[in-house]
Formats: structure tokens, sequence, C-alpha cells
């Protein structure tokens, strides 16, 4: 187990208790199910020696009670289990969101690193559930049962042992060290097949329009082909494995079976005990049988939760919130010298210099990567300057291009602007962005949808309802067709007539409407 | 699996398998049960506290080991041919659904129903729910279906009362796995949504950290998170408490068989019903019967996820029109267009996207589309496109390959400036390219510059002039018809009208959708798409 979940599990209320809890409640479900065919092994054998029926009754009652106790507890044993791991999955997800928070994510190149991160924290519960749990049990077991055969035949011990071992320990060492390489090889086809199947979604139209459809569908295809050829050897691997631990199985049967006659011919053990010699391997093999899966998964989870210890450990860059600053009588932004650049990275532009005062606009221009975002950043106080001055007067709001829609109402989502915006707030904000929707309506990934324009009105609602005196925008019509950025830019502009107002945009229609222009690069 | 052509295959031969490792284990437990009652018999022992003298007569090991090493070695082959051919199948079914998908994708060009993100997730991962479909659920299944009953029958014919026992219990699963989800499926599937919800609050917040940060409320949504991820939990287990019942039921029927068995077995020797052979034979066989029913039910969920992949799949192949391009019937020879009455409601919405419109274009006109955002101007490109097939109205359109269509954000392929104009004409040679480009107002850009993802490293601008050219190519290739969208970025208007003034002097048929004064003036015609829904926001 890796340390951060060593770490989660001291951090959950009676996590260790919970987790031995597991464990014993795991290996009592396989040992029960290993010592049934045990104890009924001896008992057939003692029952052909025509015993009286009282000597058997103890070894009947065992057995009943076996096939009891390996349903009730491996039904708890889930129960516990995945109790355990969601809780660790929830811890886990309340520190990262604490890690992120803390560490300004705007304008940096965060690709996929939050839609993965997500998916990441899920890993822990596998990491428990599927793999800590079963393995440690399973060893478990094997000891135990090693050690309980060891008491009637020693070298029959050493042969189940080392035959579990193969079976337990090498063969998924093996699938998952194989099908982890086969799947590092098949990680650039399936960015192959990802990158072409995208292009159709993106370009369809185009492809449709000038009938390139079948050279569409044929790059997927042998995209598909190479994909399948990498996948095709893992799973030579994986069945290998499987092989192998029939084959452990076998002859640990074999050996058993041919070390209990021959001891049973020394005279050195009963003959009640060989059939309970041979029919043990059988059933602890049995045990086994998940382990490959196991073994994989532990690869995926151990790779998912390193990357996000990495998250965790990372030193926040800039600020997380930004904190709300005071309002002034007449706002303004006024940059000296200035030179921007990520505090982890070489300075990205120097020697910025200008002023934007109540009611005046700028439009800031330059290609993209150039670090018009990053000055955004710096103004709004993210992140510290290099050099040199910013100093703003007055509330400074943000308008994202990308401005997260969060799935919750309407209402919910303006008050991300102010809090304590009671509903006639929010209905006036709304009324003065134009947006003609019901507060209460559910919005967002699971709500229902809004258009581009839509969305991007409700974001802006959130400066108008808090009540920000300069503006920095991003992009503001990007995606939006002409005549409702037109429209937008109308309402912007006339909201923000005594704002300072940074536009950070390439649409020369932005351009025509800011009073001047700060190119950079 | 209806469609699965693949698997029919695999699973004759998964049956056929199954039969072979159902025999070998009959054999298996045959062999193992005679030589230990053998030894049993020829060692000393005692009955009833006497010792009693053995047989003496011990067995020959040789030939029972051999026979054991024969019958693993071909179960271990068995099962590595049947995972083999089992990944066969699964990347068989895998590689006909992505093309079925894509092809889906390309006959429905407008779909939205699924995002590019969500059709790379299930072309991708999503369909490798598959491969525990096939890999792990299916041979299973054939083995749960072969072996329980070729063993049953071994067990039958050695002992009568223990297939009887075994022969009530067995049906006795799937019963009871049917009675417990079918009476709790009301109640987790009303569960489902509430977690459904809870679970996305921390996705949300992530994927909306940046926004909360700059209104400084990123950590103030801790709690909420907490508080959420509590909820979350106590839902997730009572959910869970039910869903596990059926593997409970099923382990707990499973093992406490197999005790019975043992125990009634045992008795039964003890009163000489019974010899130990027999005995340990039905032993040995008894779990085996449950053992492959009991691992469906372990690898129900494998099934479960891949199912719901597959269902994803087959619903967005099915939602795809079964002929991707319906005939068009052809225009009259003075007309290039003739819209009659058209009218289109989008599934699902509440009113017609666009209504009444008429409109008859005939060659060589120059014809300007306007009216107020969401109108329903982009409804009328795409049925000119046929793109779309309108739910009302008579339509008569040139051909689609006469069409040079330029879209509201062209999409480009991934390769160089060259290969994205090449589109309009795939027979063009670089110089032809480079003039192309010209015409379309970018002299500058390199025809071997590579074009990213997306489009990538291409501003608004350049890719509108991208797709230009390619429409420029396509028209010297011989299409008669230019079908420009407005595009969603700024441009210079102006450019845009000189070109479209030369275009119209080579005789082409122009459609152009604009608000633009520049472009309208050069319009022999404006027609207003939309218009009693003018002065309404966006």
């Amino acid at each position: 187990m890796s340390v951060l979940v060593r770490r989660l599990i001291g951090s959950v209320p009676r996590g260790w208790g919970r987790f031995l809890l597991a464990l014993a409640l795991a290996a009592a479900a396989s040992l029960s199910s290993v010592a049934l065919m045990g104890v009924s092994g001896w008992l057939l054998s003692r029952a052909a020696e025509h015993p009286p029926v009282m000597y058997l009754t103890a070894a009947a009652v065992l057995v009943r009670a076996f096939g009891l106790s390996r349903g009730v507890a491996r039904y708890t044993e889930r129960l516990v289990g995945h109790d355990l791991g969601l809780r660790l999955q929830s811890v886990l997800r309340v520190e990262t969101y604490r890690s992120l928070a803390k560490t300004t994510l705007l304008g940096r190149r965060r690709g996929d690193l939050l839609t993965r991160v997500v998916a990441d924290v899920d890993a822990v519960l596998d990491a428990v559930v599927r793999v800590a749990i079963p393995f440690a049990s399973g060893l478990f077991v094997l000891l135990a049962t090693s050690v309980i055969v060891a008491v009637f035949s020693w070298p029959a011990a050493l042969a189940l042992l080392i035959s579990a071992l193969i079976a337990g320990v090498l063969a998924p060492w093996l699938a998952a060290r194989f099908s982890a390489r086969a799947d590092e090889a098949a990680i650039a086809g399936r960015g192959d097949l990802a990158d072409a199947v995208h292009e159709v979604g993106r370009t369809a139209l185009d492809l449709v329009a000038y009938g390139a459809q079948d050279r569409a569908l044929a790059r997927v295809a042998s995209a598909d082909d190479a994909l399948r050829r990498f996948e095709q050897r893992a799973a030579w691997t994986r069945g290998l494995a499987t092989a192998i631990q029939t084959l452990a199985a076998g002859a640990s049967v074999m050996a058993t079976l041919a070390i209990g006659t021959a001891q049973v011919r020394a005279g050195a053990l009963d003959h009640t005990m060989l059939a309970v010699l041979t029919l043990l391997p059988l059933a602890l093999h049995e045990v086994f049988s998940d382990f490959t899966k196991a073994a994989q998964t532990h690869t995926r989870a151990r790779v998912a939760l390193a990357r996000v210890s990495e998250i965790l450990a990372a030193a926040p860059i800039g600020r997380g919130d930004l904190d709300a600053s005071p309002t002034a009588e007449t706002p303004s932004v006024s940059v000296r010298d200035l030179t921007i650049g990520w505090p982890d990275a070489a300075p990205l532009r120097s020697g910025l210099s200008f002023e934007v005062g109540a009611g005046e606009s700028l439009a800031i221009v330059g290609p993209s990567g150039i670090g018009k975002t990053t000055l955004a950043a710096t103004l709004l106080g993210l992140i510290p300057p290099v050099a040199g001055r910013v100093e703003t007067r007055g509330r400074i709001g943000y308008l994202a291009q990308d401005a997260h829609i969060f799935s919750t109402s309407v209402a919910e989502n303006v008050m991300i602007g102010d809090k304590t915006a009671d509903e006639a707030r929010v209905r006036d904000a709304l009324a003065r962005v134009r947006l003609d929707v019901d507060p209460r309506r559910a919005v967002g990934e699971l709500g229902a949808s809004l258009s581009g324009g839509e969305e991007r009105r409700l974001a802006l609602s959130r400066l108008v309802v808090g009540d920000y005196q300069i503006l920095v925008l991003d992009e503001p019509t990007e995606h939006l067709d002409a005549e409702t950025a037109h429209a937008l830019l109308d309402d912007i502009w006339a909201h923000a007539s005594g704002s300072p107002l940074l536009v950070i945009t390439h649409d020369p229609g932005v351009r025509a409407r800011c009073d001047r222009e700060l190119a950079l690069g | 699996m209806k469609r699965a052509a693949a698997t029919r295959g695999y699973l004759i031969a998964g049956v056929l398998i199954g039969c072979v490792v159902a025999a070998l284990t009959v054999a298996q437990a045959r062999v193992l049960a005679v030589t230990i009652a053998d030894v049993f018999a020829a060692a000393p022992g005692v009955n009833y506290l006497a010792p009693t003298p053995g047989s003496g007569q011990w067995p020959d090991l040789l030939p029972a080991l051999l026979a054991l090493g024969g019958i693993f070695a071909a179960k271990a082959a068995l099962s590595w041919l049947n995972s083999l051919m089992a990944h066969r199948a699964a990347a068989a079914v895998k590689s006909q659904l992505r093309r079925d998908i894509v092809a889906a994708r390309l006959a429905d060009p407008l779909a939205d129903r699924t995002s590019t993100a969500g059709l790379v997730n299930l072309t991708t991962v999503g369909l490798d729910a598959l491969d525990g479909f096939y890999s792990k659920y299916l041979p299973q299944l054939a083995l749960a279906c072969t072996v329980p009953l070729i063993t049953g029958v071994a067990i039958a014919t050695a002992d009568l009362t223990s297939a009887i026992i075994v022969a009530v219990t067995l049906p006795l699963i799937p019963l009871f796995m049917a009675l417990v989800g079918w009476t709790t499926e009301g109640r987790t599937r009303q569960r489902w949504r509430t977690q459904q919800r809870l679970a996305h609050h921390f996705a949300d917040l992530v994927a909306g950290l940046p926004t909360l940060q700059v209104f400084g409320r990123a950590r103030a949504q801790e709690t909420g998170l907490t508080r959420s991820e509590d909820a979350n939990r106590s839902e997730t287990m009572s959910t869970l408490r039910v869903s596990f019942l059926s593997a409970f039921v099923l382990e707990l029927l499973a093992t406490l068989s197999v005790a019975v068995v043992a125990v009634t077995v045992g008795f039964r020797v003890v009163e000489g019903g019974l010899d130990l052979t027999t005995a340990l034979f039905v032993l040995i066989l008894a779990p085996e019967v449950f053992l492959p029913v009991r691992q469906v039910g372990v690898h129900y969920h494998d099934a479960a996820d891949g199912m719901a992949a597959a269902d994803q799949a087959f619903a967005m192949i099915d939602a795809s029109p079964t002929k991707p391009d319906a005939p068009r019937p052809g225009t009259t020879s003075e007309a290039v267009v003739d819209l009659r009455g058209l009218s289109h409601t989008y599934p699902g919405a509440a009113s017609p996207a666009v209504t009444g419109v008429d409109l008859t274009i005939t060659p060589g006109e120059f014809v300007a589309l306007v009216g107020p955002s969401g109108g329903g101007k982009t409804t009328v490109v795409n049925t000119l496109m046929g793109f779309l097939q309108p739910s009302e109205g008579e339509v008569r359109l040139p051909e689609r390959d006469t069409i040079a269509f330029v879209g509201q954000e062209p999409g480009m392929i991934s390769g160089t400036i060259a290969d994205n104009v090449a589109l309009g004409d795939p027979s063009a040679d670089p110089g032809r390219i480079a003039d192309a480009l010209r015409r379309a107002g970018a002299p500058d850009l390199d025809a071997s510059r590579l074009v990213g993802d997306d489009g990538e490293g291409l501003s608004a601008g350049e890719r509108r002039r991208v797709a230009t050219a390619r429409a420029l190519l396509r028209i010297d290739a011989g299409a008669r018809f230019l079908l420009l969208d407005e595009p969603t970025a700024g441009l210079d208007a102006t450019a845009e009208a000189t070109l479209l003034r030369s275009l119209r002097g080579s005789g082409v048929t122009v459609v152009v959708v604009s608000h633009r004064p520049a472009v309208l003036a050069e319009a022999d015609r404006v027609v207003p798409i939309g218009v009693h829904h003018e002065g309404s926001p966006a």
C-alpha cells in the first residue's frame, strides 16, 4: 500500500480498525471455503471407518457452519471494505480540493489536470477494496492453511506453499507487469484513435460537405487496427498468467497426493488425513483466481494515486482565493514597468505600463500564448508581479471566456458573485444582463443547457450582482455568433460605462469599441 | 448483443470448451476419489476405536499422477485458449462498433446528442468496458451453461440423492437473485439519481475552481463539499447494502448446499450405504457445479458496464438516419434551389426553429440571408446542405458535390494547411492550393504549416480563410454553388465582399448568411429569415 493510502486510513475515524475488520472478514470467508473442503474430506474418510455417528457430529456441525459463514463473512466484508473505501475517497477528495483551491489555476496550462483528477481520486477505493484487502487476506489464508497442513505433514505444507506462491504472487505479478508494458505500448495507439475520432467529431460538417467521409473512416479504422494488435499482445500474457495458475493448482494437488500417499504408507500420516491434504489445495487455489485482475487494478490505481500525490505535494503557485477589494470612489488601474510571469517559470513580458481610468477601455491584443491571461491573473492579484507595480482602486472582477456554470440553480450561479445577494438582487442582476430565465431553474451539466450567449450572460450577472467596479474580460465574444456577440458587447459597455474596462481579445469588433490598444508581443 | 455476429462463433467455441473443461473436471474428480480411497483402504486404520489392518494393496500412483498432470495441463491450455478467443471476440465487436459509431456520426453531421468529448470517450474508454463483458462474463456464462449440467449428470450417475440436493439448490440461485433484484430495483433506481448528483458535486467544483477563485469563493466551498461527501457515502452505502444482497444469496446457497451434500454423504458412508470413492467423487464435484454460476455473479458488474457501453453505442448508431443521403429530388432547370413552406422543429424543442420559408434561387444569383440570432438562418443553411431533413415543406436542392461550403466554425483536419485546402479538390497541386489561398485573402499563409488539433495555431480569421480557399478549389473543380454561413469571429467584411463580387462574375450561385452592409450591398436579393422574432435577446 502506498504512503498516501496508509496516511488516509490513519486519518479516517477508526480507519485501521475498519481495515483490519475487513481483512479479518475477508480471511474468514476464504478460510471457510478451504476449511469446508478440509473438514468434509476428513468427515468422509472417518465415516468410511464406520465409527458411531457421535464421533462425526462435531465435524458435521463444523461443515454446516463453514457453509453458512462463508457467505455471511463475504457480505459483511464487502460492506465494511466499501464503507472504508468510500470514506477514503471522501477524505482524499476534500484534501485534493483544498490543495487545488490554494493554488492559482486561472490561465495555467492545466489541460486535462482538472478532469483527470476526479477519476484519479476514485482509484483509492479500488486500491483498498480490490487490491489491498484481497491480497493481504489471501496471503494470510495461504500462510494459515500451510501452517495447519504443516502440523500433519510439513513436506505437503511446503508443496502447498510453493504452488500457492506461484499462483497467488508470481502469476499475478507477471500479468500486471506484462499488461502494464502492453498498456504502455497501447497508449500511443489509443491516443491516435482518440485523435482520429476527435477530428471526426469536430469536423463532421466539413467532412460530409466535401465528401471526405471515407478518408476519415479509413483513418479511424487504421488507428483501431493498430490498437487491436497491442491489445492482442496484452491478452496473450494475461491468458498465460491464468494458465500458470491452473498448472500451479494441478502441481499442488499432485504433490500433496504423492507426498500424502508416501507418508501414509510409511505410517507417518493417518490415512483419514490423505483426503484432507489433497482436497485443501483445490479449495485454496480458488482463492487466487481473482488475483490476476487485482494485480492489474493495482498497477492502474498506483499510477492514478501517484498523480494525486503529486497534486497534494505541489507547492501552491500564486494564491487561491482572491480577497474582495474595497470599493473606491473612482475606480482605476495603474501599471508601471510591469514584468509578468508565473512564479515557477521565466518571465513572459516586461516593461508594461498603462493607465485605465473610470469609463476608459483598453484592448489587450496579441497572439495566443503571449501572456494575456497571465497579465489578467497579475492584474487581479492572483499571482504577484515579477517586477514593477500594479495599482488597482476599486473591486476588480474577471469574466472568463469559459466561466464555469455550476450544476445548480440559476440563482446559486449568480450568487457566486455575492453570496449575500437576496432573491430581489438576483432577479435584478439577471434583468440587467438581459437574461430571461427562471432563477430557480437548474442549469449546468445535470440541468438544462444554456446557449453560449446565455452562459456568457449568466457569468456576467455574477459581476453585476457583486458590484465589481473594474472589469477584466477575457475573449468575451469567442465562440458566439456575430449578432449574439454584438448584443452582449452592447450590454457590457452599457453596464461598465463608469468602470475601467480591460479586454483581452483578438476580435476586430471588440477592438474597435475600445479606446486604446495594448499589443503584447 | 443482437448485432454481434463476431460473437456467435466465439460463443459456440466457448460452449465446446466449457463441455471439455467439465468432462476434464469429472475425470479429475474420478481419479482423485479412486486414488485416495485406494490408499485409504490399503492403510491400517481404526474401526469403532479398534485398530483395523489395511488391505495392504497399495495402488500404483504413477498412472493417477500422469492422468492428473494431463488433465491440469489440458485445463490450463483450454483456459488460455478461451481467454484469447474471448479477447478476439471483444476486439472484433469493439472494432465494428467503433466504425459504426463514427459512420453514424458522419451520417448525421449535425448530431449534438453526443459531444466530441463524449464521442471520444465512448469509442475509447467506453467501449473498453466490453472487454469485461467478453473476456470475463461471456466465458463464464458459457461455462455456467455447460459445467453444471455435465458435472450434475456425473454426480447423478454416482449418487442420485446428492444430485437431487444440488439440482434443487442450483435453480434457487437465479430465482433468489432475480427476486432480490426485482424487489430492490425501484429503490435502487431512486437512490441512483441522488447518488449521481452527490457524486457529481466534486467534479463540478473542481471544474469550476478557476471561476470560484476569481470570486474568492473557493475555500468556502470546502464545507459544502465535506457535507455532500458524507451524504454521498451514506447514500452509496445504503444502495450497496441492497445490491450486494444478490451476491450474498448466491454465495450462501452455493456453499451451504455443498456443506449439506458433504454431511448427508458422510452419514450415509457411516451407515455403509455409500462407499468412500463415490462419496469423495461427489464431494469434489459438488463445488464445481456451483463455481461457474458463482463466477457469473462475480462478473455480473463487468457485464453491466459492458452492456451500458454497448447500449450507448447502439443508441447512437440507431439514432443516425439509415440512409445517410436521402435521394434529392432534382432541381428544375431554371431554379438551383427551391424551398416551399419549409418548417423545421428540432426533436424535443417546444417551437419550430423556422416556419414557412419560401426560397427560390436561380443560377448565378447572389442571395443574402439575414435575420436575428436564433431565427433559423443556420437551419436553412443545413437544409440546403442536406444535413437536415426538414419536418415540413417541399425541398429541391442541388447535389451536395456541386456545393462549396464554408461553415460558421470551419473544421480543420489535422495535417498541413495544404491538406485542409485540398479537401476541396484532392487532385489540386501545390500551385493551385497557393493560388486558392491567395484568392481567399491569405497570401501569407504557409501551406506547409501544420494545423494541430481543432485548428490549433490558426486564428479564427485564418481558419475562415483556409475554409474559403477550400471552397474556391471546389468551385475550380466544377462546383456551381457557394454557401457561406456567417463566421463567428469578426473578419474583414470588405475583403469578403470583394471576393464574392469576383465569384459572381464567374456565374457561380452564391448564398451567404450575413448581416454586414458590405456584403449585403453586393447581393441581388436579401431574404429575411425569422424576422418575427426580431428584437428578442439571444
